[in-house]
């Protein structure tokens, strides 16, 4: 039972592999999930409810300073930055854009790569730009497990291809072997 | 250069030697991220940096302000000032006197905002306001009134939202005009709060971390918006018991949307919703 959380990146076209995804899970599947998803400006409400349609597992935005608990997904709020803090919980904030993007993926991906370290899986999906890439480098220099969405499948492939060349990645996996990837992890 | 824990205490410990400022309980990761963004735009590093602050107060406050987060927006997530509106300001509709107080209020938009709300409600004229900040420049700008119209045109969105439209009344909507608050210039692309707006704030600088009560009279509310995610857990504690003390019984704190009273200071508040009262 080495890795105990995982973190999911993506921007455009991401939406779909993230609800299958998250539809696959089992009500059983214990490991906290955090994603950090890029989205319009303006649709600040209804991405949690359009998420969860599906979604066996709750499915929250947190707020500043919430625990983390086991069985639960966690997503960046619009217009926030998403850091995971030693001592298991969350914190936001408002910080400028960074690479035009907030939530930043990067950012997130750092803050759980240093808490979290070998027990981690990052998971970069589809998006248009380069989020993440950077972010992904430090979950596989923290002695974590990275996975890139196959670009060929991708609607956008920057984000993907960007992390591939910046990343030691151990699988490029199509949605559905990432589903059976997670469904595979021993709980 | 990656930095340490130990990096930032050393940090946060010579700003504490040469002034009255304590960032020790400053929410880590965030407080790391603007140390890290100061070194890049100074092309320094964290040694020279902490030695140049312990000799020249006047780059210390500079960073000071550096540190510190701005960001701010007319009628900010709209649901909460319609929250404001019909079910915290229709309560206070027969006091004589309405105080409220803007902790951390940045650039002064959500004050503008709140300026404009009590006035379509006709309570501006027995309003005491008072915005504080710790960084004396975004209060300069505050003050003026004055913002980049690019920059703040879609929040006017958020003003049709909150002033034209009653979301708890559908068949109800009020035409107001964007000038009747604002002169807007798009050639100069400024958009400026018009002045009778402008005088009954009083913008002050206050350190919520050690200036402690300078007020001196009870609140009916507090805001203090994504101020907080900067603390850590057991200051945003103290803060809660600070703001618990200023506010008048069942008087209303406002928090930002994705902040909340998680710990024992729970239980001195009611949750509404959107925002808490003191019990």
């Amino acid at each position: 039972m080495k890795y105990k959380y995982i973190i999911i990146g993506g921007s455009a076209g991401s939406f779909q592999a993230v609800t299958r995804i998250l539809e696959s899970l089992p009500k059983t599947f214990t490991m906290p999930i955090f994603l950090a998803l890029h989205r319009l400006k303006h649709v600040r409400t209804g991405f949690v409810e359009a998420l969860s349609i599906k979604s066996k597992l709750p499915i929250v935005e947190p707020v500043d300073k919430e625990h983390i608990k086991q069985g639960k997904i966690y997503l960046a709020p619009a217009n926030y930055h998403m850091y995971i803090e030693l001592g298991n919980y969350i914190a936001l904030s408002t910080e400028e854009a960074v690479n035009h993007s907030r939530p930043s993926i990067d950012l997130s991906f750092y803050s759980a790569a240093f808490a979290f370290k070998e027990k981690l899986i990052g998971i970069i999906l589809s998006g248009a730009n380069k989020d993440g890439a950077s972010g992904l480098k430090y979950v596989a220099d923290a002695g974590g497990l990275t996975i890139v969405q196959n670009p060929d499948e991708c609607q956008v492939r920057t984000m993907t291809t960007a992390a591939i060349k910046t990343a030691r990645v151990d699988y490029i996996y199509t949605t559905d072997q990432i589903i059976e990837f997670l469904l595979k992890l021993p709980q | 250069m990656i930095i340490t824990q130990d990096d930032i205490t050393l940090f946060v410990e010579a700003i504490k030697s040469v002034s009255d400022y304590d960032f020790s309980e400053y929410s880590i990761k965030s407080f790391t991220r603007r140390i890290e963004k100061i070194l890049v735009d100074y092309k320094t590093d964290l040694p020279l940096l902490t030695n140049r602050i312990r000799h020249d107060d006047k780059f210390l406050e500079q960073i000071v302000k550096d540190i510190t987060v701005n960001t701010t927006e007319l009628f900010r997530d709209p649901k909460v000032w319609q929250t404001i509106k019909y079910r915290i300001l229709t309560r206070l509709n027969d006091q004589d006197k309405i105080s409220i107080w803007h902790a951390g209020c940045s650039t002064g938009q959500e004050v503008y905002s709140m300026q404009i709300l009590l006035n379509e409600l006709g309570l501006l004229e027995k309003s005491d306001i008072f915005a504080t900040d710790i960084n004396v420049d975004v209060l300069d700008v505050a003050r003026k009134g004055e913002y980049i119209y690019r920059f703040n045109v879609e929040y006017l969105e958020n003003f049709d939202k909150v002033i034209k439209q009653n979301p708890f009344n559908e068949s109800e909507f009020f035409e107001v005009p964007y000038e009747k608050y604002f002169d807007i210039d798009k050639s100069k692309d400024t958009i400026k709060v018009k002045p009778f707006l402008k005088q009954k704030p009083t913008f002050f600088k206050h350190d919520l971390v050690k200036d402690g009560d300078i007020f001196h009279i009870p609140f009916d509310m507090i805001l203090c918006r994504n101020v907080l995610i900067y603390f850590n857990y057991e200051l945003q504690n103290k803060i809660f018991e600070l703001f618990y003390q200023y506010l008048k019984e069942e008087g209303s704190l406002i928090l930002g949307i994705h902040e909340s009273i998680l710990g024992p200071k729970a239980t001195k508040y009611t949750k509404k919703g959107l925002y808490y009262t003191k019990k």
